[in-house]
Formats: structure tokens, C-alpha cells, sequence
């Protein structure tokens, strides 16, 4: 700690402290910046942060506080002033805010920055949370001395690709947009163009601004030079209402805010207009994913499910009243006996899960299965994930992350920013693949291994790549993140496994910021464990069909193409879904519809096991309910007591159920308390429009190791993956971010970025097969049979084929296996 | 005699000229001043001067305005600017009729005229929607949404004159 003066009153600071982070967070004085932004190294570009400096003078022989003719420390000042923002804080530094001469600095910037700004206010998006606006009537001169009318005209619609705008004009070139990009992302997309008043900023990159994390720089912008083109002129800011909200796309567990408003084309309803950033240090930080901005379209699709309808004696879907449909379903589960199962995706919260497992325990049946099944160990995650407090953003030197089998970018993309981040800060990230991934770009150490050979490759590293061991072994702290890709369901598990016993072995277990991570799909992959719903049952369903199927938020169509035959084993299908038109819908005998996270109360269990909590926002669909309350209601037809009236009870129930919830409210879930840096307040100029966290930063779930069992290793069992043979390849089924999912397909803006069907390809299988980039291969594996284009870019290893999820229409492998190719004429 | 007083004043009044009006068959001629419902205004050229900026709802006191924007292209211009009001509606009801929105307006699209009969008989009726609001094309002008040639209109906020 060291003492500093600003405007003459004595503050304790962290030595070393950004001097506008310093001013702000301990003595709350607003240093106005436009450039500075306290997630990236200043530049002192923009000149608005501009101080009086000085320092207590000290005698250099006894190094005493000389002292003036009052008796007062000596202050030397600088003769100018300084930018504070390129400032770090020093023992004896004295600030002046409120003197004429920095009053008189601050409005000449203001001044010379209006000299050329189009002064669009009244239509801008960013009117009225505009770090330009705010401090131009805070500290600007009011009048203007130029009375010219010839500003410069620059171009004020130009697309930085499909989904952000720019506007030249307004720009104030501070190239935090370009810094962003650069510095934090690595994706360096963005450029300055040209030279003074012309200066602007250009993509470099093709398709343009061609990276996973635009949308933030429109929140960083200071001022509405970047807007989006999702929300271009949606609404004022100041007609939003903020409802908090989680990511429902990934294991990271984005801290979001819908900003919903009443909408004519919405029958009236309060509507999403955009999505954006909530404040959550440990887990998104500030920034959220493009896909968690843009795609919440989902909710509103036209193909949203709007009434239950229960299948008549000729075989067609007629709508019902709820009351009839649920009695219908009770009936039919009571005449199935225990002959009964159920499979739940992972966009169900926690609540809809339990709710479903009251269901089941009512029927006497216990086969709980999750979908999708490519990720298992979710028992290890709840015995050695990370450690309460783990936050990815206080790892640093002496730290150690290694990734295997997970292509991060496309899986989680916040944590792969998050973990790039790290790694800059000194962490050793090592990332192991059979093929090159963005990761390796930011990694210090790429490893390679064969496809299905993961847990192999992991489970032998003391003996084949020691020194990799020894860093790792090693770490102050170490986290193993994993994927499933490349891998069956067993091979999963064994990965698993291993990477916790080498964490169990390296004493990396049940501590903050250690532990073992995985990228389960959608945002509830944890709590589908915590809740009883495993991948292993879910296979145990599908080889033994059972009488009865309740299929809850899974797609399962679209995501497994054997769906059609042990589908059609099942005798009754009841299906929960938010969409009318799933391929299932020809087979349920009920449809009930469900409430998307956006329309009702609800918490998902983060890949950290972080139990975050979103809000009502968007206006219901029709008859839709959420899913918890449907089976709550269910349940209640099935003698299990009164039907819950709430999410927060249904959570009360959880808590005293389920051990690792024990204790867990919505309450404490709710609880927020101010986070470094302070962004999203009043002064917006600071650190952007991420908002401010009021809806609840979590709670973080024990693990088993914490609550200080002995936890053991366990042997890993290998599985032998498929080797490619004469003829058949390995078809090996990967995640790609965009993609023509369900709950993405509906955002229309994102489709020009959601790639055409392609499988990659290797060179040598290539020249073997007659296959060139760009021609259309079929590809036919068990029950799958796709056309896709070949793209041979030495993306794949050689005897596979690199086939994304969700591109095609028809459904791709889940796990790894054997296939043939053949080009189309 | 207070009887007698207060006769003389009533025939001295008889015998003067009257002040009521047969309204509705006779109607007072209204001040410049006089701010009746509202107008939304055109350019000589069709177009709408409102750009669904919503700063007549911001400054509203008494929430009546309700204002939904949308972007205009070449192809489907409605306004001069970049945006325009997809909706726009008055609530009567709410409205106090004090001119505010109309003071608040960058580009003077919204006017208060001269008509007061605004009484209905069912409360749907009074919420003015934007066909009821804007004024009828003027001649020689075309109606929106308009064709226009490609960079025609390059301001986000058009200069306060009828655009060429
Ligand atoms: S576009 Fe915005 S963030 Fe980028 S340099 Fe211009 S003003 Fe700064
Ligand atoms: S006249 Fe006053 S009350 Fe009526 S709509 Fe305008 S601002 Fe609102
Ligand atoms: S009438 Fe005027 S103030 Fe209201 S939305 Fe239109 S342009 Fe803006
Ligand atoms: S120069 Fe300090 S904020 Fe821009």
C-alpha cells in the first residue's frame, strides 16, 4: 500500500495501481477517460484524462518530507499536465481533479472532439448511455466557438461484417475497438485507416471482423461508432428495463442482461431488443460470446410450440387444455408401470430437472438420462472440479491449464479468452489435440496424440512426455480442462478419470484454481448430473427402449442419427419442447410445450458448478409453461404432493434433497457485492455498457474434495478407439460454434456466418480418394448418410474426417466411428 | 328592494349582446397558439420528417407517446435520416396537450393542431396510431415508403430543410 493525495485528501492505494483505476475504486473520483479502458494497457491517446501531478518532495540526502514555509509537506508539480491514465500510482503522489486548469483541459478535449463529430444524438444507439454525451455535459464548454458548417462528411453506414456497423463519423479514434481485438482477444481483425480527421477504422480480416467476440467492442466504444446490427435501432437505451440473465449456450455460464421492451410485433409482449454483458469477474468477466448476443432469436421463432396437443385414435396431433394433457400423461405413466424413462437436455434448468426426477420417482423408476451423451465424468467434476473461488482470471505465473480433446474456441469461447488471457499473464497452457485448433495459437506447449487416444495420451504422460509432466505436476496451480472430442462415451469417462488422477496424484484437488473442467454442452451440464440425469443412462435407454419416453428439451433427431430406430421402440413418447416442428413431434403422442430461459425464473450449474440464477424477461409464448411447473403439475396427478408455485421453492426442495445443494437459496444466489473494476455505474464512459451484476453472482458448489473426504484414484479403463482400415475413415464428429441448431438456427443475422456443411479432410486420404477442396463428398457411417463440401486445408489428421455437429440437416455421429467416403459427381 | 337589485342586474344582461356560441354549428376561430391533437409532418417530397428518435416519448410528462423506430434503406425510405417511426402512437387519454413532445422534436415532425373533438365511445379509439397522426401526402409528393436513388440521403439526422 502507498499513500497518495488527491485533491488534498489522503488515500491508501495498492502500489502500482492504474492512477484513473486508483482514483475511482478508493477515492471515488471520476477521472473522465474516452481511451483508457481498466481491462486494457492504456495509451494516453485521447487526452481527456489530463491531471495536475506532483509529488511530496523528499530531502535526497536524509530522505525526509521537506516541508514548505506553513509547515506543510513540499509538493514539486509537473510543469503540465499529465495523462493519469498512462499513471501508476507511487508513494507521495499528489492529484489535483478540481483545479481551473484542469476544468479548462477537459473541455478543450470535449471541444476539439465535437469539432468534428456529427452530433447524431437524437438516433444514435448509443444516445443516452454515451460516454461522449455524459462528458461533454459534465465537463464540456457548453457553447461551441466553431461555427462552421463543413464537418468532416465521412461514410456513415459501413457493415464491419454481417453483424456489426460502423459509422466514421462518429468515431473518436480511440481504438479501443482495435485494441480489444488485438490485445484480449488475438484476433487481430481491426485497423486504423488513413491519417488525422479521416482516420478510420477498417476490418482486415474475410469474411469481415471475422471473430467470435465483435459485439463487445460496441459496448467499449465510447462513443456510437460501432453499433450492432441486431439492435440498430431497437430502442433508446433509457426505454430498456435490464433482466438478468445467463448465457444458455455453453458451460461457461455468461453473466448476460436481456434488455427487454413492450413490442407491437411482439402482440405487445415485453421483447428482447439486445443482449448484453453483466459483470461477473469469475466467470465471463465483462465480455460475453457473439453467439450468446445474437442468438437469442430462438425464443421468439415462429416454430415455438404454442399449445399441448395429444395424439387421437386416428394418429393426429390434436390441441388440448393443459388440465387434459396432464392427465392424459398421468394416466399413461401409471399404465406404463415402472416401464418408464426419461432423457433431459441440457438447456433444462436445475428445477425442471428436479421436477422431472419427482415425475420418475413417482413411477418408480430411476432411468434419468442426459442428453447430449458425449461428455461423461460429470461425478468427477462434482469430486474434483475447481475449487470453490476459482476464478480463470487470477491465474498467473507458476500456473498451469492443459486442454485435451476440446477444441475451446468453438466449445466455450469465453473460457478460451479467458485462458488466453492467462496465459499472457505467464500461465503454461498446454493444449493437446489430434488436430490443430485455435487454442494453439495461444498455447505454450501443443501436443499431439491420435484420435480416441486422449486418455491414453494422458494416462502415460509421466512416461512419454515428462518434461510436460514435470510443468504440469509442478504448477502452483493446475487445471485440466477436457473435451470429449474424438472420443465414445467410455473413452470420455476414461479421460476423465485420468486427468483426475493426475490432478488427485499432483495434490491439485479441492483447492481454488485447481481442479478438473469439462465443456459439457448447453449451460446445465452440471446440474444434470447433480440432478441424477447421466450419459450412461441415457445409452442404457437407447439399447433398452423403454415403454414410456419423456423427452425433455433434447433434440434428439437432429442429434443422433440412430434416434429414428430406437425411437420408434418406444411405445409413448412425451415430449417437452420449446419448438412444434422437431422431427420427435411426428412420434410424440403428447406435446407440451415449455418456456425458454428468457420467459421464466430458473438456474442453471455452470461447467465451474457455479449456481447462477436467470430472471423473467420476454413475455410468454401462447399456452407454454415452464418446464418445472408442467412436471410439478404432473407430479401432483401422480401423488406427489401439492404442484410447486415457484421456481424458488422448487429450489428449496433441491436443497434439502440433493446434498451439494444443501443450503443453497435463491436468495444467496442473488447476493452481488462490488467488483474490481467498478463498470456499468453512472459514469458508462468508464469501462463500457456491460452492466452493472444486480442479479446475482452465483453460488459456487462444494466439491467432494473440499468438503475434506479422501478422494482416491480410481483405475482408468482404456478403451481401444476404431482404427481407419482399408477403405473406412474415422468419421470424428466435432463442435463448431455457429451452427443450425435449434436454438441458433432462428437468428436469422447470424446465418452468413454459419458455415456451408463441410468435412475436413487430409491431403494424403484426399489425393487417395480423387477428392479436391470444394467438391461434395458423401459420407456414410452407420445410420448417417451426408453430403457435405470437402475442404482439404490440413485441418485433419491423416485416415480422419473432421465432421462439425449441427451443419447438416440430418444428424452426425455423436461420438467417433468408422465411415466410408466417396465423391459425388 | 335586494329583489328589485338583482332583476335590474339580470334584464341589464338580457338586453346585452350575447357571448354563447351554438357550438357545434358555430366554432370560435382558434389562436395560432391553440395546440389540439397532434400532426405528424411531411417534407414537401412525401417523406416524414419524424425519424423515430423517441424524444417526444422521453420528454412526454405524461407517458402518452409510445414510439417503436426502424431502419430505413434506399430501397424503402420513409424518412430522410437513417431511422424512422415503424410505430407511433398517442394515447389522447394520457395526453395533457402540453406541447412538450413537440419542443422536444429535432426535426419538428410532431405538431400540435387545432382539432379538440377528440371525444369516442370506446377506449381503443383514442390510442392515434401513426396513419391516423400523419398528414396526407402533399401534391407533387410521393407517398412513403419511396424508392430513392443509392446515397441520395447520407445523414443520420437530415438538415432542417425540405430535402432536394
Ligand atoms: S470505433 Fe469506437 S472504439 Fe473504435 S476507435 Fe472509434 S470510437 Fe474508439
Ligand atoms: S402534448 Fe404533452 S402530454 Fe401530450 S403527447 Fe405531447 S408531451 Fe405528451
Ligand atoms: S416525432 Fe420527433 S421527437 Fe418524436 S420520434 Fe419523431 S422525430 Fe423523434
Ligand atoms: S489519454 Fe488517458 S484516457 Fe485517453
Amino acid at each position: 500500500m502507498v499513500k497518495i493525495y488527491i485533491d488534498d485528501r489522503e488515500y491508501d492505494v495498492p502500489a502500482g495501481m492504474n492512477l484513473v483505476d486508483a482514483a475511482k475504486w478508493h477515492a471515488d473520483n471520476d477521472i473522465p477517460v474516452f481511451c483508457y479502458h481498466p481491462k486494457m494497457e492504456p495509451v494516453g491517446m485521447c487526452r481527456m484524462c489530463l491531471v495536475q501531478q506532483g509529488a511530496i518532495e523528499k530531502d535526497r540526502a536524509t530522505g525526509e518530507v521537506v516541508l514548505d514555509e506553513h509547515g506543510q509537506p513540499k509538493v514539486r508539480w509537473m510543469p503540465k499536465l499529465q495523462t493519469a491514465c498512462t499513471q501508476r500510482v507511487t508513494d507521495g503522489m499528489v492529484i489535483r481533479t478540481n483545479t481551473a486548469e484542469v476544468d479548462q483541459a477537459r473541455q478543450n478535449v470535449i471541444e476539439f472532439l465535437l469539432t468534428s463529430h456529427p452530433l447524431d444524438c437524437p438516433i444514435c444507439d448509443k444516445g443516452g448511455e454515451c460516454p461522449l454525451q455524459n462528458l461533454t455535459m459534465e465537463h464540456g464548454p457548453g457553447m461551441s466557438r466553431m461555427q462552421f458548417q463543413d464537418k468532416q462528411h465521412l461514410d456513415k453506414h459501413v457493415p464491419l461484417g454481417d453483424l456489426i456497423y460502423l459509422d466514421e463519423e462518429r468515431c473518436i479514434q480511440c481504438a479501443r475497438c482495435v485494441r480489444f481485438q488485438d490485445e484480449l482477444v488475438g484476433d487481430d481483425v481491426l485497423a486504423f485507416h488513413e491519417r488525422g480527421r479521416r482516420l478510420q477504422i477498417i476490418t482486415n480480416s474475410n469474411p469481415g471482423f471475422d471473430t467470435y467476440f465483435s459485439g463487445n467492442t460496441t459496448d467499449i466504444c465510447p462513443v456510437g461508432a460501432l453499433t450492432t446490427a441486431d439492435f440498430r435501432f431497437g430502442a433508446r437505451p433509457w426505454e430498456l428495463t435490464e433482466v438478468p440473465s445467463i448465457d444458455p449456450f455453453d458451460a461457461a455460464g455468461s453473466n448476460i442482461s436481456l434488455s427487454i421492451r413492450l413490442d407491437r410485433d411482439f402482440g405487445g409482449k415485453a421483447m428482447i431488443k439486445r443482449v448484453m454483458p453483466r459483470q461477473n469477474e469469475s466467470v465471463n468477466e465483462i465480455w460475453i460470446s457473439d453467439k450468446a448476443r445474437f442468438g437469442h432469436h430462438f425464443t421468439r421463432s415462429e416454430n415455438r410450440a404454442q399449445s399441448p396437443m395429444i395424439r387421437n385414435a386416428n394418429g393426429q396431433l390434436m390441441q388440448t387444455t393443459w388440465e387434459e394433457a396432464l392427465k392424459s400423461v398421468a394416466s399413461i405413466l401409471k399404465a406404463a408401470g415402472k416401464d418408464v424413462a426419461a432423457i433431459a437436455g441440457s438447456q433444462m434448468s436445475n428445477e425442471d430437472l428436479w421436477a422431472l426426477r419427482e415425475v420418475m420417482s413417482a413411477v418408480g423408476s430411476t432411468r434419468l438420462g442426459a442428453w447430449p451423451i458425449t461428455h461423461a465424468g460429470a461425478d468427477l467434476v462434482a469430486q474434483v472440479g475447481v475449487g470453490v473461488g476459482s476464478n480463470l482470471g487470477d491465474l498467473g505465473k507458476g500456473d498451469a491449464v492443459l486442454i485435451i480433446a476440446s477444441d475451446l474456441e468453438e466449445e466455450v469461447p469465453i473460457w478460451r479468452l479467458r485462458l488466453k488471457l492467462a496465459k499472457e499473464r505467464g500461465v503454461f497452457l498446454a493444449v493437446a489435440n489430434a488436430r490443430h485448433t485455435r487454442m494453439e495459437d495461444f498455447a505454450t506447449a501443443c501436443l499431439r496424440y491420435d484420435y480416441g487416444m486422449a486418455a491414453h495420451f494422458l494416462s502415460n504422460l509421466r512416461a512419454e512426455n515428462p518434461d510436460l509432466a514435470q510443468q504440469l505436476a509442478q504448477a502452483n496451480n493446475l487445471i485440466i480442462l477436457t473435451g470429449a472430442e474424438g472420443l465414445s462415451l467410455d473413452g470420455s469417462r476414461a479421460l476423465m478419470q485420468a486427468a483426475a488422477n493426475f490432478l488427485i496424484e499432483t495434490g491439485h484437488v479441492g483447492k481454488p484454481n485447481n481442479g478438473l473442467l469439462s465443456t459439457f454442452p448447453g449451460p446445465n451440464g452440471m446440474g444434470q448430473y447433480y440432478m441424477g440425469f447421466t450419459p450412461e443412462n441415457t445409452q442404457d435407454i437407447m439399447i433398452n427402449p423403454p415403454k414410456v419416453l419423456i423427452v425433455a428439451q433434447a433434440d434428439l433427431y437432429h442429434d443422433d442419427p440412430s434416434a429414428s430406430q430406437w425411437v420408434h421402440e418406444v411405445e409413448t413418447v412425451i415430449n417437452l419442447t420449446l419448438f412444434a416442428d422437431e422431427t420427435l413431434s411426428h412420434e410424440a403422442h403428447t406435446i407440451l410445450p415449455i418456456q425458454s430461459f428468457a420467459e421464466r425464473d430458473g438456474t442453471f450449474t455452470n461447467g465451474e458448478r457455479r449456481v447462477q440464477r436467470f430472471y423473467t424477461a420476454q413475455g410468454p409464448i401462447a399456452d407454454a409453461l415452464p418446464a418445472w411447473q408442467v412436471l410439478s403439475r404432473l407430479g401432483e396427478k401422480l401423488g406427489r404432493g401439492k404442484a410447486k408455485l415457484s421456481a424458488a421453492t422448487v429450489m428449496a426442495d433441491i436443497a434439502k434433497n440433493v446434498p451439494a445443494f444443501a443450503g443453497v437459496t435463491y436468495k444467496e444466489i442473488s447476493n452481488v457485492k462490488r467488483q474490481f473494476p467498478d463498470v456499468g455505474g453512472r459514469d458508462l464512459y468508464y469501462g463500457g455498457t456491460a452492466y452493472q451484476n444486480r442479479g446475482g453472482l452465483g453460488v459456487q458448489l462444494k466439491t467432494t474434495a473440499e468438503s475434506g473426504e479422501a478422494i482416491n484414484t480410481a483405475p482408468v479403463e482404456l478403451v481401444n478407439a476404431p482404427r481407419s482400415q482399408a477403405g473406412q475413415m474415422l468419421i470424428v464428429p466435432t463442435t463448431v460454434l455457429y451452427n443450425r441448431e435449434r436454438t441458433f438456427l432462428p437468428s436469422a443475422l447470424m446465418h452468413p456466418r454459419v458455415m456451408m456443411p463441410y468435412a475436413e479432410i487430409n491431403s494424403a486420404d484426399a489425393a487417395k480418394l480423387g477428392i479436391k477442396s470444394g467438391d461434395v463428398v458423401e459420407i456414410v457411417a452407420d445410420t448417417m448418410r451426408v453430403r457435405v463440401k470437402a475442404h482439404v486445408n490440413g485441418g485433419a489428421p491423416e485416415g480422419s474426417i473432421v465432421l462439425p455437429r449441427h451443419l447438416t440437416t440430418e444428424a452426425v455421429p455423436m461420438t467417433m466411428t468408422l465411415g466410408r467416403v466417396s465423391k459425388v459427381d | 328592494m335586494n329583489v328589485i337589485k338583482g332583476f335590474a342586474t339580470t334584464f341589464k344582461h338580457v338586453l346585452e349582446e350575447s357571448v354563447t356560441l351554438q357550438y357545434p354549428e358555430q366554432v370560435r376561430p382558434f389562436q395560432q397558439r391553440y395546440k389540439g391533437r397532434h400532426h405528424l409532418r411531411r417534407y414537401d417530397n412525401g417523406l416524414e420528417k419524424c425519424i423515430g428518435c423517441s424524444l417526444c416519448a422521453a420528454s412526454c410528462p405524461a407517458d402518452a407517446i409510445w414510439v417503436e423506430a426502424a431502419e430505413n434503406s434506399d430501397e424503402e425510405r420513409y424518412s430522410p435520416g437513417e431511422r424512422y417511426a415503424k410505430t407511433y402512437e398517442i394515447n389522447m387519454l394520457r395526453c395533457i396537450f402540453c406541447g412538450y413532445c413537440e419542443d422536444a422534436c429535432p426535426t419538428q415532425a410532431i405538431e400540435l393542431g387545432h382539432e379538440h373533438q377528440l371525444s369516442f365511445t370506446d377506449r381503443r379509439d383514442v390510442i392515434f396510431t401513426k396513419e391516423m397522426l400523419i398528414d396526407p401526402v402533399p401534391a407533387g409528393g410521393q407517398d412513403t415508403p419511396q424508392q430513392v436513388a443509392p446515397g441520395a440521403f447520407n445523414r443520420s439526422i437530415p438538415d432542417m430543410e425540405n430535402p432536394k
